[in-house]
């Protein structure tokens, strides 16, 4: 048997792991000296609370899993007779992962007919959620692990997203985009325009001036790299900015039609306190990132 | 009265008071002849204030005529306010030139100290006006007689001073238009008016309130202590290395550590090198500091003192034993408002120095700002085209880092400005043209209470109403403000802009600026507005549109 594993990083909630057989790794964060895990220290997430509280200048902290608990996930299964295959946000962005690879070496080396399988999908958030969602319809449809991740290879890089953020201060903190400049954002209405590429790391590609302007820009990156948009789904992502979300799904609907397949998500608060609040991104099918 | 053939530094001195209480009893009337109908720029003001700090420099026992003039011009040039005040400070520096290693001044001796000051006074503007300050220093010095005693020349240069004065008028449109003569010349005349009296026995020995402007600058500005009731206690120094067991260190910040040490100590000091964080701390309780700093590594090595027996009692950063490295770009800024000074804070200033229209700042305020910010290039933005020059007066004195004076002459292109350094950029010219590229695409536009009727291309202005207005341009007029607030921002093209910021000033109700705002989206659907409590003197609303 194989075992879907995805995290909260991937903005899964407890809903996706029981529509599509999920298995929730909860990623925590760290506010003051409380250390939160999604979904088991709370059944649903505040998120206006959450980014309203990040808006009030509390800037919570992140830090990587420890092998332990990464042993304590997976041992159970191999325990149990199952493969793993774990859908995971960027190994570009964190070095967790470096750890889990740690604790997985141990674990085969305890079970050495078990395999684990894993699908980077270079992304966080909204981006991680549409390949989560296309891995669960492959699984529905029959196929195999090792069929998936032949499929990750080719697809994964045709998987971008897009966004800006409001307050850079979250992303500079993290230290994770290159290509910021300075303190731009809400402060002046001039905000970056940020990628994932295929080394699953933030690059910033531009600026736009203006929300309105900025929206379009995002839109019109989908039309532009979009290919096969409709045959697969677009998932928007919002830190508690759901108008601007919805106009976002609007003007696509424009473009695309009202049929086109979009789904909302609002960030998980792990990858949130590295984005901030107010921040808007796109994930679509394309011919590249 | 005996006619005076030789002058010394005690008579200049008396010369330098009366002309400082001349412009005191002058003052009013000059800061009147203001040209904009909006109460800004008192040229009188900054001309006394920059006089004063001159006659603050003075001393008994001046010695020679030369070390005197050039003990004022000193003064002068480091409480140098508003533009008028830093030419009338290179005038005087033009003289203390003329005068160099003058004892004692004949007639013809300080008519060639006049010579150089006029050149001086030309040198310190960019672009010279006729029909200012420089012109009237420029025809009375034509026109004085120097072949006779110094009482004469006097006379014949207040003479001529007050002729060229009245001509102004016909030099400049701007103050025919007005129907007024030029401050800065009329400022001048005031002072050399005093001077005259003084050299003639005129002496009315009234008390020069102390300027409560900057005072002569002090040796060490960075003993100054803000944290003066601190006496006791332990100075804490240790290096941690944090520790990968203990934190995610790809993505920590510093900072956590840094926020909590300025929470429970003093005097801190620290910054991070690759995994080690270097911290100076001064607290009562290092045990504590140092439990808490086991969450994130490992002590290399630690290093506690009790102060009360530390050879020099020094209670600040300075005996830290080691320096902050400096940061490659600091940034100065001039505003006033507590919202808008915070606003500027929060864009990334690391100094604001309070003050903008009705007081500007002195090149001291602009040194005292250099000396706070530990930086390899400082870049200035003054906001106001009346304060530049005192910018560019302390950039020409410190030598402790690069200064640059960015050309913003208004709030909106020193926000935006100040928002687009690109710190990681090492170039700093590039920083420079992509920060200038950015003030050239703002626009700035205010509301005041006009003071005086006034005609503008589209508009005329009533005393009493709201005026709306940009640079020199003035673009509307309502006795209700916000109908001024609502045609100024349409005559400044909201409609095809992104993005508009409005400060309110301390005279506007929340309720009011908050109404306002919604009535504008309304209108303006693209547009992203946003609405901040500047809390400004004189300035009801200051909208920055890109």
């Amino acid at each position: 048997m194989l075992t879907f594993f995805s995290d909260t990083d991937c903005d899964i909630t407890p809903k996706e792991c029981a529509e599509y057989g999920i298995k929730m790794i909860s990623m925590p964060y760290t506010v003051g000296d409380q250390v939160i895990y999604p979904y088991i220290d709370f059944d649903e997430f505040d998120s206006h609370k959450f980014y309203d509280m990040l808006r009030a200048g509390t800037m919570p902290t992140t830090s990587a899993m420890s092998e332990e608990a990464y042993i304590q996930h997976f041992e159970p299964e191999f325990a149990a007779g199952n493969d793993i295959l774990y859908v995971h946000f960027s190994s570009g962005l964190s070095n967790t992962f470096t750890i889990m690879n740690q604790a997985v070496e141990k674990l085969k080396a305890k079970y050495p007919e078990r395999k684990f399988y894993t699908v980077d999908t270079l992304g966080i958030s909204a981006l991680c959620y549409n390949i989560v969602l296309e891995v669960a319809d492959l699984l529905k449809a029959g196929k195999t692990a090792e069929e998936i991740v032949e499929w990750a290879k080719v697809e994964v890089p045709k998987f971008p997203m897009y966004f800006f953020a409001d307050d850079l201060k979250f992303f500079r903190r993290s230290g994770r985009v290159s290509g910021l400049a300075a303190t731009m954002g809400g402060f002046i209405g001039i905000r970056p325009i940020i990628y994932l590429d295929n080394a699953g790391k933030m690059v910033s590609i531009g600026k736009e001036t203006g929300r309105a302007k900025t929206i379009a820009r995002l839109v019109q990156y989908v039309e532009e790299l979009g290919e096969d948009v409709k045959a697969h789904r677009v998932v928007i992502g919002h830190s508690d900015c759901p108008d601007i979300a919805a106009e976002a799904e609007r003007l696509l609907k424009e473009k695309f039609g009202q049929d086109l397949n979009v789904i909302t998500t609002v960030v998980n608060p792990t990858i949130g306190s590295h984005c901030g609040p107010n921040g808007m991104g796109i994930c679509f099918h394309a011919k590249h990132r | 009265m005996q006619p005076i053939f030789e002058l010394d530094s005690l008579v200049f001195a008396d010369m330098l008071r009366q002309g400082t209480v001349s412009l005191c009893k002058d003052k009013k009337v000059i800061n009147d002849l203001n040209v904009f109908p909006i109460p800004d720029g008192d040229t009188g003001d900054n001309m006394l204030m920059t006089l004063k700090a001159g006659c603050a420099a003075l001393k008994d026992n001046m010695g020679t005529l030369s070390e005197l003039a050039s003990a004022a011009s000193s003064g002068m040039l480091l409480g140098a306010r508003g533009n008028s005040g830093v030419i009338l400070s290179r005038i005087f520096a033009g003289l203390t030139k003329g005068l160099k290693d003058v004892i004692v001044a004949d007639t013809q001796a300080f008519a060639k100290a006049m010579d150089a000051a006029v050149t001086e006074a030309y040198k310190a503007v960019p672009v010279p006006v006729e029909g200012t300050i420089i012109t009237v220093l420029r025809e009375g010095t034509a026109g004085a007689d120097p072949k006779d005693d110094l009482n004469h020349y006097f006379e014949t240069l207040l003479e001529a001073m007050q002729t060229s004065l009245d001509h102004t008028p016909e030099l400049l449109q701007v103050l025919k238009d007005a129907g007024v003569v030029d401050s800065g010349g009329a400022g001048l005349v005031s002072i050399f008016r005093g001077m005259n009296d003084a050299l003639n026995g005129n002496i009315s020995h009234e008390e020069i309130e102390p300027t409560t402007a900057t005072p002569v600058p002090t040796v060490e500005l960075n003993k100054f202590d803000e944290n003066s009731t601190l006496e006791f206690g332990y100075c804490t120094e240790f290096l941690l290395r944090l520790m990968r067991s203990k934190v995610d260190l790809d993505t920590f910040d510093e900072a956590v550590i840094i926020d909590y040490l300025n929470k429970v100590g003093e005097s801190v000091v620290a910054f991070r090198e690759g995994t080690i964080v270097k911290v100076h701390v001064h607290t009562f309780t290092p045990g504590m500091i140092l439990n808490e700093m086991q969450k994130y590594g490992e002590f290399l090595t630690i290093k506690i003192e009790n102060m009360a027996l530390q050879h020099h009692q020094s209670t600040n950063q300075d005996n830290a034993s080691f320096k902050l490295p400096p940061k490659k770009y600091g940034t100065v800024t001039v505003a006033s408002g507590e919202g808008l000074i915070e606003a500027f804070r929060g864009i990334g200033a690391d100094e604001v120095i309070a003050g903008g229209q009705t007081m500007n700042p002195s090149t001291q305020d602009f040194l005292d700002a250099f000396a706070k910010i530990n930086a390899q290039h400082i870049l200035v933005f003054p906001n106001n085209k009346n304060i530049k020059m005192a910018a560019d007066q302390a950039a020409e004195m410190y030598d402790k880092a690069e200064i640059h004076v960015l050309p913003s002459t208004t709030i909106g292109e020193g926000y935006y400005g100040i928002g687009y350094i690109d710190r990681d950029n090492p170039d700093i010219e590039d920083v420079i043209a992509s920060v200038t590229e950015i003030m050239q695409s703002v626009v700035t536009g205010m509301v005041s209470t006009a003071i005086r009727d006034a005609e503008g291309d589209q508009v005329s202005v009533h005393t009493g109403d709201y005026v709306g207005y940009s640079g020199k341009q003035l673009l509307s007029d309502s006795p209700n403000r916000e109908e001024a607030a609502k045609a100024l921002i349409e005559r400044l093209g909201a409609g095809s802009r992104d993005v508009m910021l409005v400060f309110f000033g301390e005279e506007v109700p929340q309720n009011e600026a908050e109404k306002l705002i919604a009535d504008l989206q309304n209108q303006y659907k693209n547009l992203e507005i946003m609405l901040n409590n500047g809390a400004q003197p004189v300035y009801d609303y200051i909208i920055v549109c890109i």
